[in-house]
């Protein structure tokens, strides 16, 4: 309003020189009309100033209002928005922390499943090998006892056709002497 | 089978005591295996013995018959005809078995079955008595039994002792070793 004021007061203040300039006949004539002009002039400031300086001011003032509380608005919200992104940021860190505790964890019950069943199967081939290897030679023992049965029966059943064939009378009873020379042994 | 062995040792006993009070315990053995044997293998005198319709004084008459003819003493023809009246004459072999054993009690020696090769002669039976009776301690009545199966030599049984003189022995025993290695 003030400026209004003095914008209308300087065009007052330069009207004389602008009637002096323009003596012959110009745009404004420094009559007694200029007062009804002036008062004209005053009377619409007034009443501009009522109609739309006003409301132009209320607008402006709200506008700013608006804005500042949308300002305000956002601050809030970006503040809003800084804190969850540092929540976010927190969470997201703890969250890195506990997946990175729980693959450590995994990691190392997985070596020691790993190693367990490492151990196992290491176990389990050495007691395989072992029992293989009795059973070898379960079998090649098995196998010597047969052969040497078979050559022992061999053995025997030949001797004794040879014996059965050779054997004369005084072979008889020279078995027998003996036989009888054993009896002493019994005790 | 053991109520036949009771029954034979009841039988024995019974002979015995009369044999010993007689002091032929020995003769009277000797008889009564010569009926026991006769009773066993003629069928006719086996079946008249052991067929349950034929009057207890038949089988009496046939066993004493038998022992009469081979010459035994009246103790034998008796003990034979009561046997046979009782329709023990199945029992006549263990009844021998069971007489022997108190023989042999009685006189304190045992019995060794020889079983060998060939027939021994009587001088490898005196010199193998001889020397069994030295080792055991024990009169020794040889009962020998010759074997084709074996080789050679004599296995002789005397109780539970068995004494394998054998060349079968000796080969099983060389087939044992071989076998071990």
């Amino acid at each position: 309003m003030i400026r209004v004021l003095a914008i209308a007061v300087l065009l007052l203040a330069g009207l004389p020189a602008a009637g002096l300039a323009n003596e012959g006949g110009g745009l404004i004539n420094l009559d007694k009309s200029i007062v009804i002009q002036a008062i004209n002039f005053f009377l619409l400031l007034l009443i501009l100033g009522k109609l739309l300086y006003k409301p132009l001011l209320t607008m402006m003032d709200n506008r700013t209002q608006a804005i500042r509380k949308s300002l305000e608005e956002a601050q809030a919200a970006r503040a809003d928005a800084q804190r969850e992104r540092e929540e976010h940021a927190a969470k997201l860190q703890a969250a890195y922390a506990e997946a990175q505790a729980i693959r450590a964890t995994a990691l190392r019950e997985a070596a020691e499943e790993q190693r367990r069943l490492v151990e196992a199967a290491r176990g389990e081939a050495s007691r395989l090998v072992e029992a293989a290897r009795n059973e070898m030679a379960q079998e090649v023992t098995r196998a010597r006892q047969e052969l040497r049965q078979g050559v022992a029966d061999l053995a025997i059943s030949v001797a004794e056709r040879l014996i059965r064939k050779s054997l004369r009378d005084e072979d008889h009873r020279r078995i027998v002497q003996d036989a009888i020379a054993r009896v002493d042994k019994v005790n | 089978m053991r109520a036949h062995e009771a029954t034979a040792k009841r039988y024995a006993k019974a002979l015995y005591e009369l044999a010993r009070e007689s002091g032929d315990a020995e003769a009277i053995e000797r008889e009564l295996e010569q009926v026991a044997e006769v009773c066993e293998s003629d069928p006719a005198v086996s079946g008249v013995l052991t067929r349950p319709w034929i009057k207890p004084a038949d089988r009496r008459a046939v066993a004493a018959a038998v022992a009469q003819k081979l010459g035994a003493r009246k103790l034998v023809e008796d003990f034979v005809g009561l046997v046979a009246d009782r329709r023990r004459a199945d029992h006549l072999r263990e009844i021998v078995a069971a007489y022997q054993n108190l023989v042999d009690a009685g006189l304190g020696r045992v019995r060794a079955q020889v079983r060998g090769a060939v027939a021994l002669t009587d001088e490898e039976k005196q010199q193998l008595s001889a020397r069994l009776e030295r080792a055991l301690g024990k009169r020794i009545l040889l009962e020998e039994q010759v074997d084709a199966t074996l080789l050679g030599g004599f296995v002789a049984q005397i109780g539970s002792l068995i004494l394998d003189g054998s060349l079968d022995g000796q080969l099983a025993r060389m087939r044992q070793r071989l076998a071990r290695g």
